[in-house]
């Protein structure tokens, strides 16, 4: 089948640019991704997706979409395409006798990409193409198993990089490994000679802190690694501090004699003891039933409960019994109701003077 | 509980006559602030036209509650007057406009009761430029509180009317005690504009309602007062007085508004 052609309004990944096909979706998404055709046109990843599908064109065996790095798909093209002859025209500079022929076979190679690029005379580049190949097959088949040398190179350099890297790894943990076990037989040489020896306690832990100390200046000079690579920095762990005997307790207390507490103070006095007084509440008026009274009411008292609205099933799971509202409600209706207010009279004149004053200070405050 | 609460010990007086006096004390502290001249006459307010502007401001009150959505109810609307008489008690009315402690008294109302309402749901319910009534309402909130010193717990008489109720149910059934309730909430609602509830606990109150309202159904409820109800004598005494003074009061107050 025909190509279809497609027009593209702009060539760089902006705004402007479109999926030829789609064309509103790059307004969607500004990071849509382009792929580069081999004919040089570009899709988007959707419309990409619809060509395979559908087949409408030519499927070019050949075709792969990597992701596209480069913005113009013109470069995009010919970046592909000198791929692919890369891989055929792969002679190297040891296989020609002289510069010269290098150099020539090398204008030959940037010709045939030229003209594959620009669509001129695409039939006998080609053809160039496919006699090259049947000369030198085996040549081909050689190399492209063969990586290319500046691969080679860097695959090597990667190589030495890691091994480095490995080799200071395991001298940091054998440095590491080296520390803890002189530590431990500083530490326990100093026990051993506070045990044995019969100088005085402190002389010798002082001379041990002094042997630690060289110790470690000793061994931070030997740190410098054979890799020269200046990795000194893993020595430089901060000095431990000697072993300390201890001579207190954390809370400050020394050991020894209990003489230093003081005795408790006596006569201090004695305070009453605590006496439980229940509250009491005066209700001011005649006394409203008791639970016990609503719930399961004498001869006389039948039936409050039945006048208020009885406790769902979930309320009384809850703790919830219409008792306690029936209550409350009788509580609330008794309560005080035999209050005279004259009574209270001493008190509401005390508020009086009180809030007078409350009242002028407020005054006071709003008017500063 | 009444008995234990801050109302009873902080907020009942005596009778009229020591609210009036207070109203009079603070509103002389109002201007005394000024030191003003002797000839000043007529700039300041009296006591007694606070009062008067007092109750208009009263009955906004009642309206903007009645016609509040969602549908207020009553214990909220009975804690917003307290906040309110209390407010006033010791805070001069030139010195704090009603209209936004109105306002304040009815938001507070509402936290305190429970009933949930965001400042926006609340000020859709205010007339005129809402921004600026919820600034007036957030900010005035502390000053209410502490006006009423932080005293925020209100016993309402709504309670006992329903142990009321429910006392006469199962005590004295010979009275259909539903009919009563339609004349209770009447009562109720003029005793909000009085000052009773600075002066009689909220028990006293609902007898009273409970009474009055079995007088207009023409029923006789003496019986289960004083052989059911009470049978001290000397509390049936001063029950008897309470509640006569509070139908009276209920009674005697004016209830149209103030023209403006």
């Amino acid at each position: 089948m025909g190509f279809i052609q497609l027009r593209l309004d702009s060539v760089t990944m902006d705004d402007n640019l479109a999926c030829p096909r789609c064309k509103t979706t790059k307004y969607r998404n500004p990071s849509l991704k382009l792929l580069v055709n081999t004919c040089g046109h570009a899709l988007c990843d959707n419309c990409y997706l619809f060509w395979r599908v559908s087949g409408l064109w030519d499927p070019t065996p050949s075709l792969r979409l990597p992701s596209p790095t480069l913005e113009d798909p013109a470069v995009e093209k010919e970046v592909d395409i000198r791929r692919r002859v890369l891989r055929d025209y792969s002679k190297q500079e040891a296989d020609f006798p002289s510069l010269r022929e290098y150099n020539d076979y090398l204008e030959q190679v940037e010709t045939i990409i030229f003209n594959l690029a620009n669509n001129i005379d695409i039939i006998e580049t080609n053809k160039l193409i496919e006699q090259y190949k049947k000369e030198n097959k085996e040549q081909i088949t050689k190399s492209r198993t063969r990586k290319p040398t500046q691969i080679l190179l860097l695959e090597a350099i990667i190589e030495e990089e890691n091994r480095r890297s490995e080799l200071r790894h395991m001298e940091s943990l054998h440095s590491a490994k080296e520390e803890k076990i002189r530590k431990q037989k500083n530490h326990e040489a100093l026990i051993d000679d506070l045990m044995f020896l019969e100088s005085d306690a402190k002389a010798i832990v002082e001379s041990h802190k002094a042997t630690q100390a060289h110790q470690q200046v000793e061994a931070s000079e030997i740190k410098p690694l054979p890799s020269q690579l200046g990795i000194s920095s893993l020595s430089s762990s901060a000095p431990q501090p000697a072993y300390q005997q201890a001579t207190t307790f954390t809370s400050g207390i020394g050991f020894g004699g209990s003489a230093s507490f003081l005795p408790l103070p006596k006569g201090l006095g004695e305070v009453p003891l605590f006496v439980y007084k229940a509250f009491l509440l005066e209700i001011g008026g005649p006394p409203p039933p008791s639970l016990e009274q609503l719930k399961y009411p004498s001869s006389g008292k039948e039936g409050h409960l039945q006048h208020i609205r009885p406790a769902t099933e979930a309320e009384i799971a809850g703790g919830y019994h219409h008792a306690i509202a029936c209550r409350r409600a009788l509580q609330d209706a008794f309560m005080d109701i035999a209050m005279q207010p004259k009574l209270l009279k001493s008190r509401s004149i005390q508020n009086e003077s009180e809030s007078e004053s409350t009242t002028k200070e407020e005054v006071e405050m709003d008017t500063s | 509980m009444f008995a234990t609460s801050t109302q009873k010990n902080h907020w009942i007086f005596s009778d009229e006559e020591t609210l009036i006096r207070i109203r009079e004390a603070t509103n002389k502290a109002y201007v005394d602030q000024f030191r003003p001249p002797e000839d000043v006459g007529d700039f300041f307010l009296s006591a007694t036209e606070e009062r008067t502007l007092l109750h208009f401001y009263e009955y906004q009150l009642k309206e903007f509650c009645v016609k509040f959505q969602p549908t207020m109810n009553k214990a909220v609307i009975g804690t917003a007057f307290s906040y309110f008489k209390r407010f006033f008690l010791y805070n001069s009315v030139m010195d704090y406009h009603p209209k936004e402690i109105l306002v304040t008294c009815v938001y507070l109302a509402c936290k305190i009761e429970e009933f949930n309402v965001t400042i926006a749901q609340f000020v859709a319910n205010v007339k005129g430029d809402r921004e600026k009534a919820q600034e007036i309402i957030l900010n005035n909130e502390l000053l209410l509180m502490s006006a009423v010193k932080f005293h925020l717990t209100v016993h309402n008489p709504y309670r006992p009317v329903e142990g009321f109720l429910i006392d006469l149910k199962t005590r004295h059934p010979v009275l259909e005690a539903e009919n009563l309730r339609p004349f209770i909430d009447e009562f109720l609602d003029k005793v909000l504009m009085t000052d009773v509830p600075l002066i009689y606990a909220p028990s006293q109150i609902a007898l009273a309602s409970v009474l009055e309202a079995a007088r207009k159904c023409r029923e006789h409820l003496d019986v289960y007062v004083t052989s059911i109800l009470i049978t001290d004598e000397e509390m049936l005494q001063s029950v008897v007085d309470a509640i006569r003074t509070i139908r009276l009061m209920v009674r005697v107050k004016n209830y149209d508004p103030p023209q403006p």
